[in-house]
């Protein structure tokens, strides 16, 4: 397995796409912190002081890393999604699956290493992001003319500031996850990617509706995705309104627990992994 | 197990196949086709579109799920510890697939790497060997076919495979690169390999190959070394004056599989070593041949004739 594991991250590694991927990641967290800094020094009259002191509050030192693990965990979900598909769906468009197969110890382990793989690089790019968000905040800070106190930084802070990384990263794979299952279904890295960039945007709206609807159709939400995904990112404390990364949806008054939320989404990366695994094992692989 | 049509006693058997059948559906790709391939080996496979050459493959490299039957390799079944068997065994199915995004070099280390225990100075031995080192750095997506061939080749040899499967192997290549693969391929059956070749160039097969198996859908026509394939299906082209009382006296011996009538030439098919007894039966008749000779048949004749004309692939 460590074989395989060496060989998938060899070849993300010298993929021009997945330094795409990453520089598209820094590049935006560069860009919204750049507008959010533009947007705090203009006043705009329908903004107050309060809504002013949120927006400058984002670019301070302390909100710094739950602001860049809230951007990741939602540019990151699409970012991970479009990794984890092209990397399991680019084997069926290349033709390569025969060719990576024989030199494989067995499709259970190809698989494994292929969801590990991608799991360090998302790992990586997190960290980077991180970094990215942490930069920016030093940068906009100084622009700012806001003052640089690290006394923010005690033992229970970066405590917390570790278990929301881990959240976050929890928070990406049920969507990458949903990505490698449609990409071994569609045999192609395109449905993993449609799939699962797809039912991370549209549930959100979906939920909307369905919270509207009232009844029992509005308790459906608490079994999907994206309401419990929110439960995890809404821990970061960060300020109304930027908390719920990619989501559309005015979910966040009716969430479920956080325990509901844990098993809930643990229970779907269960199924999307054991659906994939089961198909790649059990179909032919034929031209 | 129960012996096998096709062994021979005292020979190391890399690859043998018993009754192995796979259906897709109600669709019968491969039925009950027992194969046996020997070390030093060059075995050709062949058979025209669809015949269930490249399910067969597939199900020898584990690709393919078999429906019955059973493969052993190297003497032992698939079905058990498959990596240790399919570890010694390199394979191109069909056309080499590579990343495109790589070059040669990065393709092989890519599969050495996931294959295990392969230094980087095999990498160099085995594109040195295919004529493609002064290349290696070059992407993959911009190699021309015949340079993807011999890559393909390359990472065959990568992991020194007792067995190796070729599908094609000189398909997109100029001639000399018909040539090099041609001349390569006896070279590595002699290096105590087996070499398992499906191609639809039954010239090429005539020239490398020991032994051949001609199958249409599914089912084994043909499976003989090919000098005895190639005998069984000599002919004899004789002239005689009167052609038509000479095949109907010729007709009526039932010895003799089929006369025909080909420019000015009766074409018979009779047992080997016959043609003085045929003289003799038409001398006898007052019919005396001004030309016997046996007619050499070749590969491509006895695959049109078992495959009902279909074109090989």
């Amino acid at each position: 397995m460590t074989r395989l594991i060496g060989a998938e991250l060899f070849k993300l590694r010298k993929r021009l796409m997945t330094r795409v991927l990453l520089y598209v990641l820094v590049g935006i967290t560069i860009i919204l912190y750049l507008l959010l800094l533009a947007v705090s020094k203009i006043a705009i009259p329908a903004h107050g002081p309060a809504e002013m002191g949120e927006i400058q509050n984002l670019l301070g030192l302390p909100m710094a890393i739950p602001f860049a693990l809230s951007i990741l965990s939602s540019l990151g979900s699409v970012l991970a999604v479009i990794l984890m598909a092209s990397s399991v769906g680019n084997e069926y468009n290349w033709r390569t699956i025969r060719t990576v197969l024989i030199c494989s110890e067995s499709r259970f382990k190809l698989l494994g290493a292929k969801l590990i793989s991608t799991g360090i690089l998302v790992l990586i790019g997190l960290g980077i992001g991180v970094a990215t968000g942490f930069i920016m905040s030093l940068i906009t800070t100084a622009i700012g003319g806001y003052s640089f106190d690290f006394s923010f930084a005690t033992g229970g802070y970066l405590w917390d500031q570790f278990l929301q990384f881990w959240r976050t990263f929890f928070v990406l794979i049920p969507y990458v996850l949903l990505g490698f299952l449609f990409a071994i279904v569609g045999r192609s890295a395109m449905p993993g990617i449609a799939l699962g960039i797809g039912i991370l945007f549209l549930e959100s709206l979906v939920t909307t509706f369905m919270r509207l609807a009232g009844g029992w159709i509005a308790q459906v939400p608490d079994y999907l995705l994206a309401a419990n995904v929110r439960v995890i990112t809404s821990l970061a404390n960060l300020p109304q309104g930027f908390s719920q990364g990619m989501g559309i949806g005015n979910a966040s008054a009716q969430l479920s627990g956080v325990t509901h939320a844990f098993i809930t989404l643990t229970g779907y990366c269960l199924v999307f992994v054991t659906l994939a695994f089961y198909l790649f094992h059990k179909r032919d692989v034929t031209a | 197990m129960e012996s096998h049509p096709d062994s021979r006693e005292g020979v190391d058997i890399i690859l043998r196949t018993v009754g192995l059948t796979k259906r897709f559906g109600k669709l019968e790709a491969v039925k009950d086709l027992n194969l046996e391939l020997h070390k030093g080996e060059v075995f050709g496979f062949l058979g025209p579109n669809g015949a269930g050459k490249s399910t067969t493959v597939g199900m020898i490299l584990g690709l393919v799920a078999p429906t019955a039957g059973q493969i052993e390799l190297f003497g032992l079944k698939l079905n058990k510890d498959r990596w240790a068997k399919l570890r010694r065994v390199g394979a191109v199915i069909e056309e080499p697939a590579f990343y495109p995004y790589l070059s040669g070099w990065d393709n092989l280390e890519a599969l050495a790497r996931a294959i295990g225990g392969i230094p980087k100075a095999k990498i160099t031995e085995v594109l040195e060997r295919v004529n493609l080192l002064d290349r290696a750095g070059d992407r993959y997506d911009h190699y021309s076919m015949g340079m993807k061939q011999r890559l393909g080749i390359a990472s065959t040899l990568l992991r020194d495979p007792e067995l190796i499967i070729l599908d094609e192997p000189t398909s997109g290549l100029d001639p000399a690169g018909t040539k090099e693969v041609r001349d390569l391929i006896p070279q590595l059956a002699h290096e105590h390999r087996a070499v398992f070749l499906c191609s639809h160039l039954l010239h090429e097969v005539e020239l490398v190959c020991n032994r051949v198996a001609i199958i249409k859908q599914g089912i084994m026509l043909a499976n003989a070394p090919v000098q005895e394939l190639l005998m069984k299906g000599q002919l004899l082209q004789i002239k005689v004056d009167d052609l038509g009382q000479a095949a109907s006296i010729l007709t009526n011996l039932p010895w003799i599989k089929s006369v025909k009538i080909e420019n000015d030439y009766l074409i018979i098919d009779a047992p080997e070593d016959s043609a003085s007894l045929v003289n003799k039966t038409l001398a006898e008749h007052n019919i005396f041949a001004s030309e016997l000779v046996n007619r050499n048949v070749s590969l491509e004749s006895i695959f049109l004739q078992l495959t009902g004309g279909e074109s090989g692939d």
